[in-house]
């Protein structure tokens, strides 16, 4: 059986990646939309142009999408629009990939995660990282007790300015914020994923705007943000986006996992070949890519619990679903209160 | 021994683990090194060809200024007496285990006309001289954010490290280091944050812990430093990270010494407490040549007594912000060490 797959909006800059893995299924058949495209700031391609691109079909407005009776619905729009496209999606009875941040607001997450469960949809976050086979195998080291008992993370998610490509990114209002919201969520997802679930209880986070000055973004550029877990485990997450314009590769993650019995560090896209080219220093990636492991534990899970029924809970619920969405956006208001109040947050 | 350096008699007090990396750089100065301690004086006199004093007066007698490689809790009380006898004094970090104990040695310092230079050696460690020289010179433009990471074997699991009243926890005793040159790179500070992971309970640090702490710099920047007491057996390992606005820099001790082995029978050890196993100069000897030419009329230091005790301020802002769990401003911190 062929799933119908819509891709909801361009404006993320993974819904490159998605369209053309989804594209090139034989059992998946994909419809897009980009309404909003047309007005967006961006230089590059939107809307049709950039789905002529993609080489998926495209329709000119979520009216046609969601009337194209979606099986699920992957949300790739500007973060403060996903709950609109999500709600949409939960009331077609469509099964829903939300890009991360799940929302800009706690009570749009809440929200969101209402609707999909009153739907019996599937609501699960593209965090992709939870796939990558370096934290697979950390995963499994802790769960084995290798490391003894974990205490202390430092995870770091530095990478360019999304600024070129796509202007939202740095728009307060679309964004919700700067390298805080960008960025803290994939390594506060890792640490979910570690600790089962642990729920922030206290949040410290300092941030700036030293970085990119000459672009006039008026978001935080950059930001260290401190959690105290329920379960006692201490983690920062440097989110800044500090890898340099003309740096060889556009940053990466990074997890350092402390135990009383040793600590694993990873880095997910770090597996590449280095060398020089008349540009300066090149950096071929080797690593997988991880989109394709995430698209097909989401597809499978919409596959076996077939379409969504009001009132019944999907028979696959896939990770990370929208709890974790929910715990990784708390984090990140918790930190966007506590940089503007110099103080920590208490959850 | 340089010209500079002729005829010096250096009064070592304390014989532990640091001690053997001042007396290896004494003697390659060229030194005469007269040691007194509680414990151990005589094997290390032994082993390094040492003369020992029997009681702190006669090493102060006898040297021409001291170095003081006693567990911290002492070296107020050891500093304090070497001023007394009018001798200047280098003294391992922490300079003393409280502000209020720093500024009043830097007082009595002043008040004798001695000098006091706390041995903050990692200003001396290249890489970290290699950066703050490319910050000065504007390479990276304006830093935005430092991070700076530095972790050991712990000490904790027996002797008096354990004991945070003698040792002052990992904050005070591994990460004063990183407070030192997030100051040193980023300037001075205005707020503190921090937490560690396990709490210390009744005075007692757990074998294995790590602190967090957040700095704002009045300069805009912010920095991290992050110490860990690891498990037993874990190699000594520090670095930083550090973000601008026109580039960043990196070093990891790890990954970029230019050497690595990988030996099965008969390997040596790892540095586990100290990173002693250093290539080049020493950095112990780049620190304590500085000193001694200083001392001897040179130009001062790049670290004073004043550097020393910012440093133990920053750490005990870090102990007063764990236990209010709130961030500390340093405008309002009581130097004397009673939290605001």
């Amino acid at each position: 059986m062929s799933l119908k797959i819509a891709l909801a909006s361009f404006a993320h800059t993974h819904a490159a990646s998605y369209a053309s893995l989804l594209g090139g299924m034989p059992d998946a058949e994909v419809l897009s939309a980009d309404p909003d495209g047309a007005s967006a700031p961006d230089a590059g391609p939107r809307g049709a142009d950039f789905a002529a691109q993609l080489g998926i079909p495209y329709v000119d407005s979520y009216d046609e999408l969601f009337a194209w009776g979606p099986d699920a619905v992957v949300v790739t729009s500007e973060n403060a629009l996903h709950r609109e496209l999500v709600e949409r999606a939960a009331a077609a009875g469509a099964h829903v990939l939300c890009e991360k941040p799940l929302a800009t607001e706690v009570a749009d997450g809440e929200a969101m995660i209402a609707a999909c469960e009153a739907a019996g949809a599937i609501l699960m976050v593209a965090y992709p990282v939870r796939f990558s086979p370096p934290y697979l195998r950390l995963r499994a080291s802790v769960e084995a007790g290798l490391l003894g008992d974990v205490f202390a993370v430092l995870g770091t998610n530095n990478g360019k300015i999304p600024y070129a490509a796509r202007q939202w990114f740095t728009d307060a209002k679309l964004a919700g914020g700067g390298a805080l919201v960008d960025h803290t969520v994939h390594c506060a997802d890792l640490i979910d994923g570690l600790t089962g679930g642990a729920s922030p209880k206290r949040v410290y986070a300092a941030a700036n705007r030293v970085l990119h000055q000459d672009k006039g973004v008026d978001v935080e550029t950059g930001g260290l943000v401190t959690i105290n877990y329920d379960n006692g485990l201490l983690a920062t997450i440097d989110c800044s986006w500090s890898v340099p314009d003309n740096g060889p590769t556009w940053g990466g993650v990074y997890l350092q996992v402390t135990g009383t019995n040793g600590s694993v560090e990873i880095e997910p896209f770090l597996p590449h070949v280095s060398g020089t080219d008349p540009s300066g220093e090149a950096y071929l990636p080797i690593h997988d890519n991880f989109d394709v492991s995430m698209l097909a534990t989401f597809l499978g899970a919409v596959r076996e619990s077939g379409r969504a029924n009001a009132g019944t809970t999907p028979a696959v619920v896939p990770q990370p679903d929208g709890a974790v969405g929910l715990r990784t956006l708390r984090i990140v208001d918790a930190a966007r209160r506590s940089a503007l109040s110099g103080q920590p947050v208490d959850l | 021994m340089s010209q500079e350096l002729a005829g010096l008699t250096v009064g070592l007090i304390g014989a532990g683990n640091i001690a053997h990396l001042h007396v290896g750089a004494w003697k390659a100065l060229g030194a005469r090194v007269v040691v007194h301690s509680v414990e151990g004086a005589g094997e290390l006199a032994d082993h390094y060809g040492l003369e020992v004093s029997a009681s702190l007066d006669t090493c102060l007698a006898d040297a021409e200024f001291v170095d003081v490689v006693t567990p911290s809790v002492t070296h107020k009380e050891v500093t304090l007496a070497a001023i007394k006898a009018g001798r200047n004094v280098i003294c391992e970090k922490p300079l003393t285990l409280t502000a209020a104990d720093s500024h009043e040695v830097i007082a009595a310092a002043d008040a004798a006309g001695v000098r006091v230079y706390p041995a903050h050696v990692v200003r001396y460690f290249p890489a970290y001289v290699a950066a703050r020289q490319a910050v000065r010179d504007g390479r990276i433009g304006d830093v935005a954010v430092a991070r700076f990471f530095r972790q050991a074997s712990s000490p904790a699991g027996g002797g008096w490290y354990r004991d945070v009243a003698r040792s002052g926890g990992v904050i005070m005793d591994l990460m004063v280091h990183d407070l030192d040159q997030a100051r040193w790179l980023c300037g001075d500070v205005r707020t503190v944050y921090a937490v560690q992971n396990p709490p210390t309970v009744e005075g007692q640090s757990p074998v294995n812990v790590a602190a967090h702490v957040t700095l704002t710099h009045e300069s805009g920047a912010i920095s991290h430093c992050r110490a860990t007491w690891a498990a037993a057996g874990t190699t000594f390992q520090s670095g930083f990270d550090v973000a601008g606005s026109a580039g960043v820099l990196k070093y990891a001790s790890a990954a970029d010494s230019g050497y690595a082995e990988e030996l099965q029978d008969g390997a040596p050890a790892g540095d586990l407490l100290i990173p002693a196993n250093t290539l080049g100069e020493s950095p112990y000897l780049t620190q304590l040549r500085e000193f001694a030419v200083a001392l001897r009329g040179g130009p001062e230091p790049r670290v004073q007594a004043a550097d020393g005790a910012a440093a133990v301020d920053l750490a005990e802002a870090a102990r007063a912000s764990m236990e209010t769990g709130r961030v500390i401003d340093m405008k309002d911190f009581d130097p004397t060490g009673a939290a605001a």
